[in-house]
């Protein structure tokens, strides 16, 4: 138990507002929900805290957060990844500002402590009077700590079980699927992060993120200006004839399969097969004709990694929460290993343009999240979250409705209750 | 009564006019821009640009390469096209209503003169009320680095850099014209 979480927060039971088709807005406001998310879901759970190949060398080093705790995700000299506390054993002084750099040690700037690339306490300034050994005293790290394809996650509690147990097959096939789209089955999430903060609550920004039913209404001032995208036959056709679906794969982990409904290979990519012929001849050496052409249609996954990994097709963003009302939105575009530096600028030009808080259709997602943040200001109000209830089918032990179905909310949502409950 | 005539250049290579007139023609040409900026007179703005330009805010300092680094904005004429005529549908509701703003530019120094084109800094504070949603008033800061060039007897930009104070954190909505 967290000695700073409040005795509200730890008692509170939110089971009574979420039923199967609707969810009380205060869930977003309450600042003791917050407090018992922050507890319940990245504590006591597992959380994405960042990629391999952004520390690619030796002292290589991210600053990122595992709840509202402040880490570094760390290439130590022995080439591991690990993740530590970004607070001084001592006093608590933040080690490092910024959002990356490289270094031989962590030495606080405060009374000098020296720490290792793997946290443990190295050098203590005027140590005759220390009192506790420094042997005894390092650095703070999640209690767990684990990886699959590349991606880092963090459980600090211990007690969330194996890695491979939350993501389970659905979100192990979802990470797969966007490690496999690189030939060399790495990725290279080496063009820096944009944040998008928005006065919103961060569970609106996994919901909004992963909402098939928005795109023709919030986005409609796109389309008019730039036709001709693959969500024209995924999404915005009319909802007898679009075929893409939407799919609950469990544990919170929901997509948007966006890619059945699109009318040609590489829609996703926006371009023709020959213009990227490197590319095709490399995934196909890679993977084998079948995998790679269905790579090929299928694109990137459209994915929330329950709870704070969104697979943005050709971006990865993560979904930080700050407060009950502020949530940063940080992406990156998914560039990939093994392929031209020209496939990759296409693809930071396509991140540019979709996402960020200047980009085509990420500042409209905010409004929207941040009017739902005002609207349920005060006491609150049920949101109806039935849409598709009655068509959804299971496949195996997914829950697969019509693109526009909240299927996905539902999955969402579902799992959110059984994870918060005391 | 009518307005003065707006920056208007006399003829000849822009280093070899009187340089207090040049200073004058460039200031103007930034206060208006920022006016049409600040009233997101659109296509008013539009027109100040060359055909052939650059729109850059970028994630930090304006100094690395830009294919291999993601930027805020980055656009060449085509999408900035394209973010212009997305703003004149009225759907898009990152600026729906359209925020009201007001940005003081000052410290402008011309960083080198040509014959044909020059490139001017300068430093801009700006108000921004974010209607849309939370209703926030909003400071941005920033330097803007400018390369404008003679059009006829007018100034008109080719490249436009705004590298904002807090370019290197997460920032809230920008879907107005910096």
């Amino acid at each position: 138990m967290n000695p700073a979480l409040s005795a509200v927060a730890a008692s509170l039971d939110v089971s009574e507002r979420i039923t199967p088709d609707r969810v009380h807005g205060s869930l977003y406001t309450d600042p003791d929900v917050f407090d018992a998310e922050l507890q319940r879901i990245f504590h006591r759970g597992w959380s994405f805290v960042g990629h391999e190949s952004e520390v690619p060398g030796v002292g290589d080093w991210v600053s990122r957060r595992v709840g509202r705790d402040p880490v570094l995700l760390v290439r130590t000299r022995a080439g591991e990844v690990t993740v530590l506390a970004n607070r001084c054993a001592h006093r608590g002084v933040q080690l490092c500002t910024g959002s990356s750099g490289t270094n031989g040690s962590f030495s606080c700037m405060f009374h000098g402590w020296t720490y290792a690339l793997t946290g443990e306490l190295r050098a203590v300034p005027q140590p005759i009077g220390q009192g506790t050994a420094a042997a005894e005293l390092a650095l703070d790290r999640p209690r767990a700590v684990d990886r699959y394809r590349g991606f880092v996650f963090a459980n600090p509690s211990g007690g969330a079980g194996p890695l491979a147990e939350h993501l389970g097959v659905g979100g192990r096939e979802l990470l797969d699927w966007a490690a496999d789209l690189s030939p060399t089955g790495e990725l290279d999430l080496s063009a820096g992060w944009l944040g998008q903060r928005s006065p919103s609550n961060w569970k609106m920004w996994a919901e909004s993120d992963n909402d098939g039913y928005h795109l023709g209404r919030l986005h409609a001032s796109l389309w008019r200006v730039a036709p001709g995208t693959q969500y024209e036959s995924a999404a915005l056709a009319g909802e007898e004839r679009v075929v893409s679906t939407c799919r609950d794969r469990g544990n919170g982990h929901i997509e948007l399969e966006f890619w059945k409904g699109y009318d040609k290979d590489l829609a996703w990519l926006g371009t023709g097969r020959e213009k990227v012929a490197d590319y095709v001849a490399a995934l196909t050496a890679a993977r084998g004709a079948e995998r790679a052409e269905e790579l090929l249609w299928k694109g990137p996954p459209h994915a929330l990694i329950f709870p704070n990994l969104f697979l943005g097709e050709m971006n990865l963003a993560i979904i930080e929460p700050v407060s009950a009302g502020q949530t940063i939105h940080h992406h990156t575009p998914l560039l990939l290993g093994g392929v031209s530096p020209g496939f990759n600028t296409r693809v930071l030009r396509q991140s540019e343009a979709a996402m960020g808080p200047a980009g085509f259709l990420l500042p409209d997602d905010a409004t929207a999240s941040e009017r739902m943040q005002v609207a349920f200001a005060g006491t609150g109000g049920w949101m109806d979250l039935s849409r598709g209830l009655q068509r959804e089918v299971f496949e195996g032990t997914d829950r697969v409705g019509h693109v526009s179905d909240e299927t996905v909310n539902r999955g969402f949502w579902r799992h959110y209750r059984a994870v918060m409950t005391p | 009564m009518s307005s003065p005539a707006r920056s208007a250049l006399p003829d000849g290579a822009l280093h070899q006019l009187d340089p207090l007139l040049l200073d004058a023609a460039v200031a103007a040409f930034l206060n208006r821009e920022s006016r049409l900026a600040d009233e997101s007179r659109y296509e008013e703005w539009l027109a100040l640009w060359t055909d052939d330009i650059h729109y850059w805010v970028p994630s930090g300092a304006g100094n690395y390469d830009r294919d291999r680094r993601i930027s805020f904005i980055n656009d060449n004429r085509n999408r900035l096209t394209t973010r212009i005529r997305q703003l004149q549908t009225g759907l898009r509701y990152a600026q729906t209503p359209v925020s009201p703003m007001r940005r003081v530019v000052s410290n402008i120094e011309l960083l080198s003169v040509g014959a044909d084109e020059l490139e001017v800094g300068s430093n801009f504070v700006l108000y921004e009320l974010s209607l849309q949603a939370s209703n926030e008033l909003r400071i941005w800061a920033g330097r803007s680095t400018h390369v404008l060039h003679r059009r006829d007897s007018e100034l008109a930009m080719s490249r436009k850099v705004v590298e904002l104070v807090n370019a290197s954190q997460p920032l809230p909505n920008m879907a107005f014209l910096l």
